[in-house]
Parts: C-alpha cells; structure tokens; sequence
C-alpha cells in the first residue's frame, strides 16, 4: 500500500541522493583512471589522467551539490527529512544553522569530503609530476568517503547513511500511516545547547580540514614508495605535513576552547576519547614532520620519517573509527553512536592500513636507509629520539583510550582506569619532559657533527638559567605541589622558550630563515607553561571548606565540597569574594543567572565589582542545560558555573512582573502581626521594616475609589542584607466591604500585609510573611579560578604562526618537479 | 652495542612500560556484590531505581547526592555522590558508577552518564504529536 503523503518537499532530498551516488561513483571513476593513468608505461598517452581529472573535478561539483542541498533542506526547516528536523529547529539562527549541519555524523562526513576535494583540486594544479599517484590515493580516499553517506541497502545491510533519509523512513509510528502526518511535525529537535556557540561555527570546520590534509603526505609517502621515488617525496609533503599539523593543532585548541566556554567540567582538557582521537594523529605527524626534516637535510631516519607519515592517516582514520563506531560505549560522553557503520569503518581502516603496510613490505629491501650511525651529538640523532616519543606518547594515548576496542577483541572486560586524568597526565608529562627539553638541546646541535666544548658549555648554561626561573616560577604560582614530573616539564618548558628565544633573537640578526621553527618551539613551550599553572593549580573558590588544597593530580571535581548554595540577594563570602545572587535575565531559551561578585579591601569598601551571567538552557530533549560564565583578567581566569538551580526559580524568572493575586501562604512561614506607628521599626529574620510613611490616597489598579470608599497605603521600606526595598500593602473600605492588598518582595522572600487600621492607637497592624529557605530562589554553584590560563591560548597563537613562517621558507626551498 | 639499538631498546622498553601500566591501573567492571568484598575502586553499570527515594536537597546541602541503583545482575545499593544532582539525571535510565563500597553504601566519584540527546530514541517527540493528533 503506498500512501500519498501531503506537503512533503522530495525534489531537494532527490536530489542530493542523486548527488551523492555520483559523488561515489565519480570518485571510484577518477581512482580507477588515476590508478591506470600512474601505471601507464606510455608516457605520450595522457587519456587516463583526463579522465581522472574530470572524475575528480565531478566528484568535487557532487561534493558541493550534496551540500547545497542539505543546506537548503535544513535552511528551508524541511522537517520530513530526519536530518533537519534531528539537528534544526525554526528558531535557529542562520549562523547555528550552520553548527547543526554538522552536527551529525553524516554532515561531519559532508565537510572532510569537501576539504578533501578542495584539497585535491590544489594537487591537481600544484602537483605536477606528482597528481597521478597522490591523486589516485586521495581519490580513494574520497570514494570510502563517499560510500560512508551512500545509505543504499546492498545485499540486505545498508551501506553508509545518508543525510537525504525522511523522518518516516528513519522511524517507525503510527502517524507516518497518515497522509498529512508533516503537518503535526511542526517543529524539529533544535541544536544541542552545548553547540550553540559560536566556536562550535568554525571549530568543526577546522578541525575536518586538519583531518582532511592529514592525507597529502600520506599521499606523498605511497606514491614515493609506489613510484619507486624514495627520496623525492618527501620534500614536498613537509609543507603539507606542517599545514595539516598546524591546522589539526588549531581545530583541538578550539575544541578546548569551545569546552572551556560552553561545557560544565571546570577545564578544557579532559582526555576525553574524543579529544584524545583527535589528538593522536597530530602526536605522530608532528614527530613525522622532525624526521622528514632530518631526512631532507642528512639523509639519515628515512624509514621513521615515511612510518610516522603513513601511520598518521592510518591513526586518523582510527580515530574516526573509535568516535563514530559507537564501540567506546560508556568510555565516552561525547562519542556518536553507531549509525550501523562498524565494518563499514573498520573497511576503511584496514584498506589504508594494508595499503601502507604492503608497500613498506614489498619496497623494504629498496629503502634508502642510511648505513652509517647519526653522530651522538648531531642534531639529527636527537630530533630522531624526540620524534620517536612524541610517537610513544601517542601510543600511551591510544593504548588507554583503545580499552573498549581490546575487550571488543580479546573479549576481555577491562575498564578504564578509574582515575584517567591523572594516568593520562602523568604519563604525557613524561613524554613531554624529553620533548621539550629536546626542542631545546638540539638548537645548540649542529647537523652531522657539532663542537662538543662550546654545545655543553651553552646546554648547560641555559639549562641553569631555566632551572632559577623555573624555580621562582614554580614556587610562585604553587607548581610545586604538584607531582615532581610536572616540575620537570616546567623546567622542559622553560628552557625551550629560553633557548628558542635565542634562536630567534639570532634569527632577526640574519638566519630569519630559522625564525619558523624557533617561533612554533616557543609556542609550544608556553602552551606547556600555560596548561601546567592553569589546570595545574586551578583552585575551586566555591570550596564550601577554607584552605587550598592542591591534589596530588589535576581532577580534582567531585572529590571535595565543591557546590556553594546562594539564596537570592543574600551575600556569602567566597575566597576572597563576597557573591551574591541577585537576580535573573530571560533571553529566550537562556536563562541567565546574575551573580554580583564584589572584591572588599580592609576597610570593607569596595574594590572591585562585576556581574558574571551562568546560563542554564531548557531543552526538550536534553533537559536543562548550564553554560558557564568566565571573568577573565590578563593574569588569571575567574569561572563560574551553575550546577543547579531549582525548577521553581526558572518558572518564577519566567513569569517575572505578574503580580499573582492567588493564595499562595503555603509558599509562607506562619505570618507574625506587628503593631507599628509611622515611624517604628520592627526586625524580622533576614533584616528589618521601616514604616515611613502613611498613604492616604493609596490606588489599587483597576478598582476606582469612589464616594465613602478608603484606601490606605503603607509605605514600608525594608532593608535585607544591605539592600533596601519598598512596599506599599494597602488596606481598602471598598462599599462598607473591607479588603487588603498584599505585597510581595520576591527577592527578599517576603508578603507583606496591612490587615487591620486600630484608630485608638493610631497603629496599623502589619503582617509579615516570611518565605522558609526552601522556597525560596537559590542556585547553586561552582567557581574556579584558572591562573595564567592566557599563556596556553597566547601560546597557541604563537605555534601557529610558527607553523606559517616554517611553510613559507619550506615552501620556498621547494622546487616542484 | 650500535647507539640505535640501545635506543632501539630503550624504545621498546618504554612501550613495554605503558602496556603494563595501562593494565595495571585499568579499573574493572564489576557488580556491588564485588563491591562489597573489595576495597579498591570499581566501575558497576546498572540501572537507576526511580521507584526508591533520590534525596537531593540544596538546601541542606548543595554536596550530597544520594540515590539508588540496581547493577546489572539485581543487587542493589544506594549510592551516595559528593556533589550536585547531575542535570541529566532525571532522564537517563543506564548509569555507570565508579567508585567504592563504604558502609553499605556505594560512594561514586564518579557517575557517567549518556549524553540523552543521542542515545534516547527519538521516537517519543513523535509518539506525543500523535496523541494530540488523535484528540
């Protein structure tokens, strides 16, 4: 039975299906033609490369037609397709509109096809000798890609998924069986909160061109072998390689960036799988990046150099596994779930995998690795050992983080360390103690053979220098504290930024050729610095116990009493802070939360003020959601997030300025009548009442008051906490009927009452309702001060301009052929 | 000895290393009955039960979180947290728990849950329109 289903948009969905298969199908084309185009032994017959160049340049139109059309799809709130009403919702703006079309597996696919097709329209045209076989790869690559969005059921399993899929084809309900079922879909799922950030805009993108170029100098390293060009390929991918690290490098401190504003931690590192699978292939290609380097300038390390290059890709495409498979389970909170794509994934692991094993096998024999040893004190022998740990490293990481994938294949069931922070940064600080203090030592080495005199007489001078600084630094901010291996990469750090910034300072005086890699080195070396204080000696300053206490390792969340409670407008002393709670700001869907953060001197005047706005997000799918919200000084980091907040207080913001005229003395503690006289004043728990004035022309809105009607106003002024109020509860004779009028102080929990007029004593009774603590409006929340945390990010900053000027002068000693 | 196989070995050592290391500080999976027996910390899956009492009151404490849950093979416990009552809470079912038994009650370090935005089916929104639909 077929239903003619009403008001659904197929054309779009059509075709960017169509799209799609000839995205795969042009890519399978344009690698069989490359393939056949780099095996041709006629060197006059040049149809194969046409015909590859014009599968590729289709496959690149597909590409962005795919992406035309799911953008209009998401743009045009097409919500009988699964992906737009999954991912998008009316009320998005344009530019998260953007954010959700990768926010699923299958955009996040969209956007590394499409960097790799822009990535091999520049091969292409730069490439020369080089497109046949670099491009034969890269369109391969592009292919398995493409397969991964196919969603076309072959020999009963389902190949890939694809974007184009209608919400009643993804699901199953009763109401797809009506033909109008569209028009009681009236709205999608919305982003989730936590990607409604502007970092969440381009760090995907960022982050997919990185994994995306990672591919060029595997490219490079196959078609050497391949081509039997051993000692020529690897010129040109250095430029490459140092692109994809600098790019990869850029899209994980954004990510971490991204985490540090919008996400609930306390941090921006976490060893998460999903930062470390990130993290893994930018470890090895950056050790691949020194050893080709090594290569190109004494021939020496030759197989280290094409290995890491080769397992780089490989480990990207772990990585990919590992995130997208679902197989990491309850290992990780960000992790997608599997889309049915295990094998599928797996495929394209092992394609890749055997592609680089085999040819490193067969070419072995042919290989020019150098037969005479590195001088002991040659920068080329200690680049080589500082690469080979930056690859132990990333074995340390994807050994822990492969935990799940080892039960999945020894059908073991081992968890994760209870503990990965600590395991994790322990073990990275080791690696990094070496690296640093190599990107250090080996400046003052020269290639092949170095004056040994003159290179311990500068190692060591510098190395005591970076020590007494190191020293004042780390008891300074309180580093030493810390487990002694953070000390050490303290030192590493130290000295790397101070011998680099020699090199540097030498590099203005003529070598400016050599300003790239002193630049990155230094970069590198205050990121270091920057995480070591930061994560280091971060401090909850929420901490309901007094005293510092530095753990022995950086996780410290949830061990102690973190959580303050604050009720409204009343001040607690917090460090060195007096916080308040002073009201809410509604932005729909947001919900700000003001806290008043106040800095006293001695005498008790104010010093410093300012207002920090948490924000918790009520999302129906995801509940509610908190962002935090960050003082930053040049110095150091203030942050502040909500952990709860009671529904109650959300309702209430949101039904802020109506007066409820209903009963609600339940919400009270039992009233207590006071007599007053102007002019009395009365205590009461949170503070005191004033009666300042009496209004004999009250007015009531609405109720006219005519003829023998009397309306009297009290004119009170309360005073909680330090923060005045007024109130006017009104007592009215309205037709010989008496009624009165109460009074609500929300913020100081307070219903005030005038109830009765004694004319003998010229008082008035006054009834005060005092709100119990529970029900009255309080958040909860937490507080971390971060120290130097802008070393990390300016740090950052200046790795990666590091990174351009090395391309630049890496890019001018190419000569392509 | 040639320089590159002594670090050569020296490679292979610290690989060696990491491999035990990660072994030796791997927790394990296990259910509260091991819990109860053993007093290192342990992850233990199960499932929340929403029938038992939660108690999370900031105003009492903004610190203490308690609750119960039924791990995988139907022994139950209640659990205690030192923190806020995790946003999420309330609608995730499947919980892993890592942490140890003190006094017949588990204190988790830490709780893990499901991001719900992708591990929920999302087929109840649509469920819910149908009803209205039907009214």
């Amino acid at each position: 039975m077929t239903i003619d289903y009403q008001g659904e948009h197929l054309l779009p969905g059509h075709l960017g299906q169509f799209f799609i298969v000839l995205a795969f199908g042009s890519a399978l084309f344009s690698t069989i033609s490359y393939y056949f185009a780099t095996t041709n032994t006629n060197k006059l017959d040049t149809s194969w490369l046409y015909m590859g160049r014009i599968g590729y340049f289709l496959n690149s139109i597909s590409v962005i037609g795919i992406g035309a059309c799911l953008f209009y799809i998401i743009y045009s709130n097409l919500f009988e397709y699964h992906y737009a009403w999954e991912h998008s919702s009316r009320t998005l703006p344009v530019y998260y509109i953007i954010s959700s079309f990768w926010e699923g597996q299958e955009g996040s696919f969209w956007l590394w096809g499409f960097w790799q097709a822009v990535l091999g329209n520049i091969l292409i045209w730069r490439a020369k000798s080089w497109e046949k076989p670099v491009l034969t790869v890269i369109a391969l690559s592009q292919t398995l890609l493409a397969s991964m969005l196919l969603g076309v059921e072959i020999f009963g399993s389902r190949i890939g998924s694809s974007p184009f899929i209608l919400l009643r084809q993804a699901m199953d309900a009763p109401i797809f069986s009506r033909p109008e079922y569209l028009s009681y879909v009236k709205d999608g799922n919305g982003l989730n909160p936590l990607l409604q950030n502007y970092w969440m805009v381009i760090h995907p993108p960022t982050l997919f061109l990185g994994f995306a170029s990672m591919i060029v100098p595997f490219a490079y390293a196959v078609a050497g072998l391949w081509q039997k060009r051993y000692k020529e390929w690897v010129q040109p991918a250095i430029s490459y390689a140092l692109f994809a690290v600098m790019v990869l490098g850029t899209g994980v401190i954004m990510g971490s960036l991204w985490a540090y504003e919008s996400l609930n931690f306390g941090g921006y590192w976490a060893w998460d799988p999903v930062e470390n699978a990130a993290l893994i292939p930018w470890l090895t290609l950056i050790g691949a990046v020194h050893v080709m380097i090594v290569y190109k300038n004494t021939g020496h390390a030759y197989f280290t150099a094409t290995f890491l290059t080769l397992i780089s890709f490989v480990l990207v495409l772990y990585a990919s596994f590992l995130t997208r498979s679902g197989i990491l389970g309850e290992t990780s909170v960000h992790a997608f779930t599997d889309l049915g794509m295990f094998w599928h994934l797996v495929v394209d692991v092992v394609i890749f995998a055997i592609i680089a094993a085999t040819l490193l096998i067969i070419r072995f024999k042919e290989l020019p690795i150098s037969k005479k040893e590195e001088d002991t004190y040659s920068r080329e022998f200690w680049m080589f050992v500082g690469s080979v740990f930056l690859a132990l490293s990333c074995l340390q990481l994807v050994v822990v983080t492969s935990i799940p994938v080892w039960n999945a294949m020894f059908k073991t069931s081992i968890a994760p360390p209870s503990n990965p922070v600590t395991l994790y940064n322990v073990f990275q600080a080791g690696f990094a103690v070496v690296v640093t203090l190599l990107t250090g030592i080996t400046q003052f080495l020269k290639y092949k053979k170095t004056d040994i005199t003159r290179f311990f007489i500068s190692t060591v001078l510098y190395l005591v220098f970076a020590a007494i600084i190191t020293g004042v630094i780390v008891y300074l901010t309180g580093v030493y504290k810390l487990k002694f291996v953070f000390i050490l990469v303290m030192l590493g750090a130290i000295y790397s930024i101070l011998v680099n910034g020699k090199v540097l300072a030498d590099a203005f005086k003529g070598k400016i050729k050599l300003a790239g890699s002193a630049v990155a080195h230094i970069g590198f070396g205050l990121i270091m610095v920057g995480a070591l204080i930061s994560a280091g000696t971060s401090n909850v300053v929420s901490q309901n116990t007094s005293g510092l206490d530095y753990g022995a390792d950086f996780d410290k969340a949830n061990n102690s009493r973190e959580n303050l409670m604050l009720y409204k407008n009343v001040p607690i002393k917090m460090g060195d802070y007096t916080v308040t709670y002073v009201g809410d700001s509604i932005s729909a869907p947001n919900h700000y939360f003001k806290v008043d953060y106040k800095l006293l001197d001695g005498n008790g005047n104010i010093k410093e003020e300012f207002i920090l706005k948490p924000n918790s997000q009520y999302n129906n799918k995801m509940g509610l959601v908190s962002s935090p919200d960050t003082k930053h000084y040049l110095f150091h980091d203030l942050y502040t997030h909500i952990s709860m907040a009671p529904l109650n207080v959300m309702q209430a913001g949101m039904d802020l300025g109506h007066d409820q005229e209903t009963n609600d003395d339940a919400n009270y503690n039992a009233p207590i009548a006071h007599d007053m006289k102007v002019g009395d004043t009365i205590q009461y728990r949170d503070g005191y009442i004033i009666m300042e004035k009496l209004n004999k022309d009250a007015h009531v809105q609405n109720i006219p008051i005519t003829g023998n009607d009397v309306a009297v106003g009290a004119d009170l002024k309360v005073v909680s906490h330090g923060i005045t109020y007024q109130a006017e509860p009104v007592y009215m004779v309205k037709n010989g009927s008496v009624f009165d009028f109460a009074r609500k102080i929300d913020d100081a929990g307070l219903k005030l009452r005038l109830t009765k007029i004694i004319p003998e004593q010229n008082k008035f009774e006054i009834m005060v309702y005092d709100q119990p603590e529970g029900k009255r409006p309080y958040i909860v929340m937490r507080a971390i001060n971060f120290p130097f945390i802008n070393f990390l990010w300016s740090g950052t900053v200046i790795m990666i301009i590091g990174f351009l000027l090395s391309i630049f002068r890496r890019n001018k000693e190419l000569k392509t052929v | 000895m040639k320089k590159s196989s002594i670090f050569g070995i020296i490679t292979i050592a610290v690989a060696i290393a990491i491999i035990i290391c990660t072994y030796g500080s791997a927790s394990t999976y296990g259910t509260f009955k091991d819990a109860d027996n053993n007093s290192g910390e342990l992850h233990i899956i199960g499932h929340i039960d929403k029938q038992k009492e939660m108690v999370y009151d900031a105003t009492k404490d903004a610190n203490y979180f308690s609750f119960y849950m039924r791990d995988t093979i139907g022994n139950e416990r209640k659990v205690i947290y030192t923190g806020t009552k995790p946003e999420d809470f309330d609608r995730t079912d499947k919980i892993v728990l890592v942490g140890q038994m003190n006094k017949g009650a588990f204190h988790a370090s830490h709780i893990l849950m499901k991001c719900p935005s992708k591990y929920t089916q999302d087929k109840l929104d649509v469920k819910a329109d149908t009803k209205k639909a039907s009214i």
